[in-house]
């Protein structure tokens, strides 16, 4: 009967093993090409992604607000104690809020006096979250503007009050968003007051170590963590979060934005602060000649600057 | 009748790739964006598993690849590597299917399992060698560990809702027909 069985498969056996293994090949093949030339591949997930996921947009926004909506249900049995506790932090927050206003009231004072000019180009771009990662592995989330609406790879995405986490990886209409807790993300920080500079590494748990901390004696539980901007990842002086020490003594980031509710993200526009390079230019092209040949040089020079940098 | 054997054969490949589209689709909802700790199944190796080892002919292995590629793709992990997994995986069953299928259902959980660990053991390797970024063991072993016990449940609801069971002596058998 086995043989029977066997003899039988035998008769179409090659073409199946031929297409098996071609199968086998071209996904093999899609592998190593991922590890060679992983940005390649990288962009062709981005393309795959942006073509699926709007298709299963109109069945994945009911489908996430009733889940919600039965989970908010299990949270009515601890209305009372909620309730009571948004109470107290709301007494709290007024007493912050206040506070806030003069302290804005004062900045503003001051920076008038200074004549302070802040980074007029920070602005921002609002996207939903379409997605998340689909896997335990990978902390992502993927939003729904893209390449046509001028988002670029490298960005930062905020919530309303801290970062999340930085753009990797655009398709035209999606995003994806690598966030602060995914094994992948590396984020120089400034640590406040103490103005230490670490970096913040994500380990798959919701609150990412603290690493590489020039003088850890200096910096406490509760010290804010903004982003120093180092290296030009990110633009400086977004909150990130808080210094919290695990049962284990190490130190530890609780995390500004909040994790449980990523509706809407923030990505802030960031073109690359304008570098200054070759120092001494500017002096050398101004030598002691007759007026018209300065301002011909002058406007060479302006012309020349753009295409150095 | 062969005509009607057709549309049936390819209407249960159609389900399957449907089921494997809802799986996906549950896994992307953007429902839990804080780190687990924890894994869960990968349900669609247990289903192309559960099916190959029932109705070799449902679910083919260019099916089986073409839609964890796609899940590779979607869930950020190394493309290829596991779809050539899983269809390995499903080969290696699919050949041990006509013995599988007069024992009971202990000795096939078992291969099951083994041929789970064998991937699980296989990509953790691969990557290894690669130098590739790798999740902790511990998720990979939890992932293992629950696909392997969701494995009864799979096939459980395969016979229950999609009526794939392994064919009997006295079914219209279509093993032997190649499509």
């Amino acid at each position: 009967m086995a043989r029977d069985r066997r003899q039988s498969e035998d008769f179409t056996g090659p073409l199946k093993r031929l297409l098996l293994g071609v199968v086998l090949l071209c996904l093999l093949g899609i592998f190593l090409l991922w590890r060679i030339d992983s940005p390649r591949v990288e962009r062709f997930r981005a393309q795959v992604v942006d073509t699926v996921v709007p298709n299963f947009d109109w069945a994945m926004a009911p489908v996430t607000g009733t889940v919600n909506i039965l989970r908010d249900f299990q949270s009515y049995e601890r209305l009372y104690d909620q309730n009571r506790e948004l109470r107290r932090e709301l007494q709290q927050m007024t007493q912050w809020k206040e506070a806030a206003l003069q302290l804005e009231q004062e900045n503003a004072r001051l920076l008038d006096l200074n004549n302070v000019r802040l980074d007029p180009r920070m602005t921002f771009i609002t996207g939903g979250v379409r997605a998340d990662s689909g896997s335990p592995f990978r902390q992502s989330v993927l939003l729904n503007v893209g390449a046509r609406d001028g988002i670029k790879d490298g960005w930062a995405a905020m919530d309303g009050l801290g970062l999340v986490g930085r753009i990797s990886g655009v398709g035209d209409n999606s995003a994806r968003v690598i966030l602060l807790t995914d094994t992948s993300s590396r984020i120089p920080v400034t640590v406040q007051p103490s103005g230490q500079t670490a970096l913040v590494l994500g380990d798959n748990t919701a609150a990412p170590p603290v690493d590489f901390i020039e003088n850890a004696g200096s910096v406490r539980p509760g010290d804010r963590v903004i982003t120093s901007g180092d290296g030009g990842v990110f633009p400086p002086g977004l909150l990130v979060g808080q210094i919290a020490l695990d049962p284990s003594g190490r130190m530890r980031l609780r995390l500004a934005a909040d994790y449980e509710r990523l509706e809407f993200l923030r990505v802030l526009r960031d073109l690359g602060g304008e570098t200054i390079e070759n120092p001494g230019a500017l002096i050398e092209t101004a030598p002691p000649t007759p007026p018209s040949d300065v301002a011909e040089e002058g406007a060479q020079a302006t012309e020349e600057a753009p295409n150095d940098g | 009748m062969v005509e009607h054997r057709g549309t049936y054969l390819w209407s249960m490949r159609a389900l399957f790739a449907l089921l494997c589209l809802g799986i996906i689709f549950w896994r992307l909802l953007p429902l839990d964006m804080l780190p687990r700790g924890w894994a869960g199944p990968d349900l669609i190796a247990a289903l192309a598993f559960a099916w190959v080892l029932r109705r070799p002919e449902f679910a083919p292995p260019l099916l089986i690849g073409l839609m964890v590629l796609l899940a590779d793709l979607l869930f950020q992990r190394p493309p290829g590597l596991w779809a050539a997994l899983v269809v390995l995986g499903a080969e290696a069953l699919r050949s041990r299917s006509a013995d599988l299928r007069d024992m009971g259902f202990g000795p096939e959980w078992l291969t099951v399992a083994t041929v789970l660990m064998i991937m699980t053991l296989a990509e953790r390797l691969i990557l290894a060698i690669l130098l590739v970024d790798q999740a902790p063991l511990v998720l990979n072993l939890m992932q293992m560990g629950a696909t392997i016990a969701a494995y009864p449940f799979v096939v459980m609801a395969s016979a229950l809702l999609a009526r794939v069971r392994k064919i009997r002596p006295g079914d219209d058998s279509s093993m032997g027909q190649r499509t």
